[in-house]
């Protein structure tokens, strides 16, 4: 399942960050969205390693942490997408289809306008669309 | 580069020593003991050979030499696995030490801690770090499974001292007392050995010593033979600078000094005896050791025979294979053998040699299952490539082996793996790997939680290192290690990781981490008794509005309790708790403007005032030659530099507190921090302000709030609840004269933490309620005043005044001002911005009751006492000059109130008054009252007037009133016109009109009254406004006890007045002899459900004015002559006499021209003509001069001639005008005419005889005129007017 | 989904804007009604910009970004491409678009055909004057140029230059 989703700004702030977990592990998970940070930039930075997927938004896996494994996504407006799942196996389709639906969701919450570029995003429409967006993850295309 | 010199290299160098096992008797100990130090520690500095130069050989021969060299010295006691017990303990002390030591020097720059960033002084690692790998690894050593902790020798030292010494020399190394490894034949118990004969020249000449020398010499064989004489220095202990065993040994009692008895003969042949026995002993034995393993070796294992044979030989003894330990070796058997061969050539630097055979043994321990050999002899081939500096990727790939190997073997090769991994690390480090070394770092911290922590933090620190940096990982393995260390209570440590981790977290917005960050150092801190700095960091964390309640209270409750624990209340200059909203500041202050309340000081403009005070106060400017020259002096100074505020009133300060967490906090005495000083000179205390700048402000403000005589602060509670926001007045009231100046405001949060906030040093824009210096003055002039003697502030206040009214509700008010002080005041005046709604009355108004005072029987005394109204239209009223208020008694003065329209009215009234004494620097001052008062709207007045059809110059009245109200009944009283010339009557009695005699929430009533013009031309003369006679109509049935209200008395006819000039606006009027003003009075009948309206008697009143009663311009008339009347029309045709009644009601003559128009088509020529007359100017005698204007008017009126003429064709049967078809007559002012008319009909029926047009036409005045509205000429249709001719029979 | 709106909608709304600043609330300043307006037009780049990027690889240098601009986003927004894209190498790019749609329905009196700038506001005579207050419809397209690049990564500095109309073109100055 999707335990915490993330989007961070340009200038590495985070612009909205989820988690679902009952438990209160809030400041866990920041911690390894902000540390996902180091691996986005390295990936972008040195494309030698990101090889063929050579800027291409979706990052793929990021790393894998304690039970987690991390996914990135990196718009050209150099805002990441931050995925944390407990799935072992994750097919690339299914994250990459996550990150397209939430990339949606996020323009639209951004072309809101009163929305304040580079602010927190506080569109509860957003909230609720990407609970759902994560709700259905996984089962879009394993149906 | 070359890896000899990488950290890794020098490490191995170090560590991978040949081994020298040291026994040595009591006496021998004793002997050194004096210097403080044990033999081994006496030999240890010189056993690490830097410069020496020893030739060797390779197995195949190969020469080359040996520059640096190391042994290491252990005692025999010494030469076994180390206990794991005693090691961690050991560990443990390393890093508690480390710590200590490490925060000791952080705690230095403890204030400084937000200054810091991640800069050069983070990424150099603890130097601790080493020492504590160093001694990890060490845990690990003498394992059995290698061979290079081995002694390749044994050094057996006996004092001169000792009796019998060969004896001695044969015992300590019998095998009862040796180490485990060589008894259990883990390795060759025939190693090289040497004797050292230990002389003591403190106890006397070495002769002894060397007759024993020789006796060894005999025995044991000259070159292993050897004599060290020690403490040869006089008994004078010396001092050795730069001491050669300071660096080795740790705690060192401070009075010893080490080897003090050694002078440096001693030492000199010390480092000779190391020296020699290292190069020309054990070197060469090695060397030679060498060659014979290579032999047996080549001999067993190289070609290909010896490899199947060993191949299926192992396969032999597969199933002889037990624990996974693999079987055991013991030292001849061929595998330790060639291990043995690898690790000396790993000593010797023939790396080549070892290379080879760690490969060739490696693959025989891999089939045997001896896992923990395979893993050792797979981590010396990693090192092995490493120092060969080849195939990197090789060297990497058997670390990670042997690594994963040690893993494996779990607790047993616990010690190995971390070891392993140490230098796994380094290796990768020396390659500048460091995000692997990280990863390896966080593989080798086992369950063991205080290690982990350490390879945490080594892990951050590799991050931070690695290219590019990962500030991130840094910070988040920092916190890692932190917890760690925080679980083994290491708290300094875990402090020393936070707060490194803080640099990376610091100014970001992930707040959470921060937060958590902080707020644990706090904790930390605060568990260590560093009150002072845990508020610190705990201060950082107050306003999170962003955690959760939970969150919040807990951090609100620690932050409190740290703060209880410091003792004292705590006070900060930077409390986010709670947020001032630095931009609500207001400060109201009352220089020579005062004000009825605060509220009127906030929420009114000054502009406002100040234009409703400009006539009113002495302008500066405009000061010429009165007393004002000197206040406009003194003020302009001063006023410049400050404001004034006078003593004994208070300066108040408005200032929003919000809280911006979720949970409510408590706030108690919130004061203003004030300065005062006496000297009212700027310059001084501007001075002081640069010094209050200067000093730590916490100090500052301590002082400042100690009580002070000269000023009184106030001091407010209250408590935020979750979010809420409060806006707080505080006031401080300077006691003397001098300079008091504001510097900030302070409170206490839940009694224990104090706060500060400074005006000064964070700059808002702050809005002085008065705007006069706002924009010239700098900001933190804007809070200090110049305090002046008291002066007399007149208090005001208006009685009675309702929150609520009716609209038409006329009310008497009484305004009462009080004067405190005993100076007296003089010179009062007033002003009010609304006269249609307030209206200043007279000192007689306060006697007469109301509203008996507006009914008629005493009317006839008021009319003089309200003089002309205009007098008090904009002006100033200015109280008599007798008053001057002053003490007790209260100077109350009655204010006429009437609501004039619906709607919210803010009433504003300003009080000027001039203070007595000539000395003070105020001399007048303005007393500001503001009221607002809500209108609701009551009756919906409005007035129709039609002119009367019946008599000339009468008019019928046409009187609509809605009650608008939703609740209120009122009573219609009586309803009055004003103007001279009016007489009003009604049409039906009242009891018609109002059965009830109440008007209902929501009805509408309309009655009818006719009006007369009742003016004579005789009254033409005296002006209109002078004295208004008028006529009332009372519209309830008359009884006694109700009166007539008289229309003139004051106050009604001033708002009258007013509600003229109001209403003027909006009409334009006409002719204005011809407008008729009415007030309309009712009162409210006391069923009211509205307690702010009942009380009795109410009187309303409703005026409109300015309504004309010239619809049709100056000229009115009227058609007279029979209605009905009989005719024998066989006898002949009907002629009928008519008479047309024509009035001039304006000043001028008028010139009036009357056509008539017949009906049959004979007349038509006659229409041709009129419809335009203007047209033909032949035509006839008025129309001669014709302006361009009036031909427009005439010409647009011909247009309204089209009924006229549609009139024709649907026209009943004909008549003809006879007599003469138009008339002209002149018209005089003011006066009456009558025109004969005729017809004839021919034939019996009704007859409309408005067939007429009658022009008019004023002398036009110029085109230039002013009153061009007005209208000079018109035409209009006359009157439908029925005849009925019957046939008489 | 791909919601759309009536052209003529936005073409008046365009002028209305413009009319609105330039003529009510800051008559007597043209600087600052232009720099409103360009305010405004920065916004809707960047939300543009936030929108046709989804779906497509980021862009590895500066022309990339350009050319989007030119191709995708042009379309996208005007439903025709740039006509052609000069650049020295050294972060100047002109985009020139022949009939620019918001430009088609406006002509100035043919007295005042001289190029004029954006940027001056010369000596009012005229046709200087008629082709300011032409050029103040060039501010908001503009802005979201400079919205969309600065969204992208690339800080830039956006003038438009109107030869002759309707054809105009953007001078794009990237930030070094």
């Amino acid at each position: 399942m999707i335990v915490c989703v993330a989007v961070v700004g340009h200038q590495n702030n985070p612009l909205y960050i989820q988690s679902f977990t009952e438990a209160d592990d809030a400041l866990k998970l920041h911690h390894i969205v902000h540390c996902s940070l180091d691996v986005v930039d390295e990936r972008v930075n040195n494309p030698k390693k990101s090889g063929p997927m050579l800027n291409e938004t979706f990052l793929g896996m990021l790393y894998p942490i304690e039970n987690y494994k991390v996914y990135g996504y990196l718009t050209n407006t150099k805002v990441k997408f931050i995925l944390v799942t407990t799935d072992l196996d994750v097919k690339d389709a299914d994250v990459r289809n996550f990150f397209r639906r939430f990339h949606s969701a996020y323009v639209d919450a951004v072309s809101n306008p009163f929305h304040v570029p580079g602010k927190k995003i506080t569109s509860r429409t957003f909230a609720e669309r990407v609970s759902t967006i994560v709700k259905s993850f996984g089962f879009s295309s394993a149906a | 580069m070359d890896p000899a010199m990488t950290p890794l290299g020098k490490m191995l160098l170090e560590e991978i020593t040949p081994v020298v096992m040291v026994i040595s008797t009591p006496a021998v100990e004793e002997t050194c003991l004096k210097n403080g130090l044990s033999f081994l520690q006496m030999l240890t500095p010189f056993c690490s050979f830097n410069n020496i130069d020893v030739p060797v050989r390779t197995a195949s021969d190969q020469p080359y030499r040996i520059h640096k060299f190391k042994l290491r010295l252990f005692y025999g006691s010494d030469v076994k696995k180390p206990n794991l017990k005693v090691a961690e303990q050991q560990l443990k002390q390393v890093i508690t030490d480390s710590g200590e030591k490490v925060f000791s020097e952080l705690c230095l720059d403890v204030p400084g801690f937000n200054h810091e960033v991640a800069s050069s002084e983070d990424r150099d690692t603890p130097s601790w770090f080493q020492f504590f790998n160093k001694e990890l690894v060490r845990v690990a050593s003498f394992s059995d499974h290698e061979a290079f902790d081995h002694p390749v020798a044994c050094l057996l030292a006996v004092s001169s001292k000792d009796e019998h010494p060969i004896s001695r020399f044969v015992d300590l190394f019998n095998t009862n007392k040796l180490p485990s490894l060589l008894k259990d034949g883990s390795m060759d118990p025939k190693i090289l050995k040497h004797y050292l004969l230990v002389h003591d020249n403190q106890d006397g000449p070495a002769d002894r010593a060397s007759k024993i020398l020789t006796e060894m010499r005999n025995t044991f064989g000259t070159s292993d033979s050897l004599l060290l004489s020690v403490n040869s220095s006089p008994d004078v202990p010396i001092k050795h600078q730069d001491n050669p065993w300071a660096s080795q040994i740790y705690n060192v009692p401070p009075n010893q000094d080490l080897g003090c008895f050694l002078n440096i003969d001693d030492i000199n042949e010390i480092k000779d005896l190391m020296q020699d026995l290292s190069s020309k002993h054990i070197i060469p034995n090695m060397e030679q050791k060498i060659r014979l393993l290579n032999q047996q070796v080549s001999a067993t294992r190289k070609g290909f025979k010896n490899q199947i044979k060993n191949l299926w030989w192992r396969k032999g003894k597969e199933d002889g294979v037990d624990s996974l330990n693999g079987p055991t070796y013991n030292f001849n058997s061929i595998e330790s053998q060639i291990r043995v061969l690898g690790d000396y050539a790993f000593m010797l630097r023939d790396y080549e040699l070892a290379l080879s055979n760690y490969r060739l043994i490696s693959t025989d321990y891999k089939i045997d299952k001896a896992w923990k050999r395979y893993a050792g002899v797979q981590e010396m081939m990693g090192l092995t490539y490493f120092m060969l500096d080849q195939s990197k990727k090789e060297a990497e790939y058997c670390m990670e082996n042997a690594f994963n190997t040690y893993l494996k073997l779990g607790l047993l090769g616990q010690q190995n793996a971390t070891r392993c991994g140490l230098w796994w690390i380094e290796m990768l480090k020396a390659r500048d790997l460091y995000k692997e070394a990280a990863t390896v770092y966080f593989r080798i911290c086992g369950e063991d939680i205080l290690h982990s922590a350490v390879m945490l933090e080594q892990a951050s620190y590799c991050y931070l290192l690695s290219k590019p940096s990962m500030s991130r990982k840094y910070g988040f393995h920092l916190v890692l290690s932190g917890e760690q260390y925080k679980k083994c209570d290491q708290i300094k440590h875990a402090i020393r990781t936070y707060r490194s981790a803080l640099s990376v977290f610091r100014g970001t917005t992930w707040s959470y981490i921060n937060d958590h960050v902080h707020f644990h150092i706090g904790q930390w801190y605060a568990a260590l008794d560093m009150y002072d700095v845990a508020v610190k960091h705990m201060m950082e964390i107050l306003a999170c509005s962003h955690q959760s309640k939970t969150t919040q209270e807990l951090f609100l409750s620690d932050f409190l309790q740290v703060v209880e624990k410091t003792g004292r209340t705590f006070e900060v200059t930077k409390l986010q708790l709670p947020v001032i909203n630095i931009s609500s500041l207001k400060v109201i202050f009352e220089d020579h403007r005062t004000f009825g309340s605060s509220s009127v000081a906030t929420n009114t403009k000054e502009a406002l005032w100040r234009s409703l005070e400009e006539d009113m106060i002495p302008s500066f400017t405009a000061a010429k030659t009165n007393w004002l020259e000197l206040q406009s002096k003194l003020i302009s100074k001063k006023h410049t530099l400050s404001n004034v505020c006078v003593a004994g009133e208070a300066v108040k300060v408005n200032i929003e507190f919000i809280n911006p967490l979720q949970i409510t906090i408590p706030v108690s005495g919130v004061t203003l921090i004030c300065e005062y000083s006496t000297s009212t000179d700027e310059l001084t205390s501007d001075e002081k302000e640069l010094s209050v700048k200067t000093n730590n402000e916490v100090d500052h403000f301590r002082d400042m709030s100690s009580y002070n005589s000269s000023f009184l602060v106030s001091e407010v509670d209250f408590s935020l609840g979750g979010g809420e926001t409060t806006m707080v007045q505080l006031s401080v009231t300077p006691k003397e004269v001098g300079t008091l100046e504001i510097l900030g405001v302070r409170w206490k949060l839940s009694g224990t933490i104090v706060g500060f906030h400074n005006f000064e040093l964070s700059h808002p824009k702050k809005n002085i309620v008065n705007g006069r210096r706002k924009a010239k003055r700098p900001p933190n002039e804007k809070f200090k005043f110049m305090v002046i003697k008291s002066i007399p502030k007149i208090q005001g206040s208006v009685h009675s005044l309702p929150g609520k009214a009716y609209a038409g509700d006329l009310r008497k008010l009484m305004l009462e001002l009080k004067n405190p002080s005993e100076f007296p005041v003089k010179n009062l005046k007033m002003k009010i911005n609304h006269p249609r709604f307030l209206i200043i009355g007279n000192q007689e108004n306060v006697k007469l009751e109301f509203p008996g005072c507006l009914t008629k029987t005493i009317g006839s005394v008021q009319t003089g006492a309200n003089a002309n109204p205009n007098l008090m239209s904009e002006t100033i009223f200015s109280f008599p000059v007798d008053t001057s208020i002053q003490g007790e008694t209260p100077l109350s003065w009655p204010l006429w109130f009437r609501a004039a329209v619906p709607g919210d009215i803010s009433l504003y009234m300003s009080i000027y008054y001039e203070i007595e004494d000539i000395s003070s620097v105020i001399r007048y001052r303005t007393l500001r009252l503001h009221y607002n008062v809500q209108v609701l709207p009551s009756l919906d007045v409005s007035f129709q007037i039609s002119p009367s059809r019946l008599r000339i110059q009468d008019f019928l009245v046409q009187l609509d009133v809605v009650n608008k109200t939703s609740s209120e009944s009122f009573q219609v009283y009586q309803l009055s016109s004003i103007g001279q010339h009016w007489e009003i009557s009604l049409l039906q009695p009242p009891d018609t009109i109002f059965p009830s005699q109440t008007l209902m929430a929501g009805q509408a009533i309309s009655c009818f009254f006719t009006l007369k013009n009742s003016r004579r031309l005789s009254t033409l003369e005296n002006n209109i406004s002078t004295m208004p006679v008028g006529s009332d109509v009372l519209l309830v049935p008359q009884c006694s006890q109700d009166l007539v209200y008289n229309s003139n008395n004051v106050p009604l006819v001033n708002f009258h007045h007013y509600e003229r000039l109001q209403q003027k606006a909006l009409h334009e009027d006409l002719g204005d002899l011809n407008t008729v003003d009415f007030v309309l009075i009712s009162r409210p009948l006391n069923n009211s459900i509205n307690p702010g309206l009942s009380d009795p008697p109410h009187v309303m009143s409703h005026h409109a004015c300015h309504l004309s009663t010239a619809s049709t311009g100056p000229i009115s008339w009227l058609v007279d002559g029979p209605q009905t009347l009989h005719h024998d029309f066989s006898a002949s045709f009907c002629e009928i006499n008519l008479k047309m009644h024509l009035y001039n009601s304006s000043e001028t003559t008028a010139f009036v021209h009357i056509d008539t128009i017949d009906l049959d088509s004979s007349g038509g020529h006659i229409n041709s003509v009129n419809a335009l007359p203007s047209a033909t100017p032949d035509n006839q005698v008025g129309w001669h001069d014709v302006t361009p204007v009036n031909e427009l008017k005439v010409s647009s009126n011909a247009i309204e001639t089209q009924p006229g003429k549609a009139l024709l064709l649907e026209s009943v049967s004909p008549y003809i005008w006879s007599a003469t078809s138009s008339t002209n007559i002149h018209l005089e002012p003011m006066s009456p005419a009558e025109v004969p008319l005729q017809i004839c009909v021919f034939s019996p029926g009704t007859y409309d005889l408005s067939n007429y047009f009658l022009n008019w036409k004023l002398p036009s005045k110029g085109l230039g005129d002013s009153d061009e509205t007005r209208q000079h000429s018109g035409k209009c249709q006359g009157y439908k007017y029925y005849l009925t001719v019957l046939q008489s029979p | 989904m791909v919601r759309e709106v009536s052209e003529s909608c936005v073409d008046s709304l365009m002028t209305e804007m413009v009319a609105c600043y330039c003529n009510r609330f800051y008559a007597n300043k043209p600087e600052l009604a232009a720099r409103r307006i360009e305010a405004i037009g920065y916004q809707v780049g960047q939300q543009l910009s936030e929108r046709y990027t989804m779906e497509r690889p980021r862009f590895g240098d500066h022309l990339e970004a350009i050319k989007f601009i030119c191709k995708d986003f042009w379309s996208e927004v005007f439903k025709k491409q740039i006509d052609n894209l000069k650049t020295n190498h050294r972060g100047t790019f002109v985009l020139q678009d022949n009939k620019f749609p918001w430009l088609a329905r406006m002509s100035v009196d043919p007295s005042a055909d001289n190029v004029s700038s954006v940027e001056d506001y010369s000596a009012p005579t005229a046709e200087s004057k008629a082709a300011q207050a032409m050029s103040m419809h060039l501010y908001f397209p503009c802005g979201i140029i400079r919205g969309a690049l600065s969204n992208l990564g690339i800080p830039c500095a956006v003038s438009a230059d109107i030869s002759s109309l309707p054809a105009c073109s953007f001078v794009v100055r990237i930030k070094a």
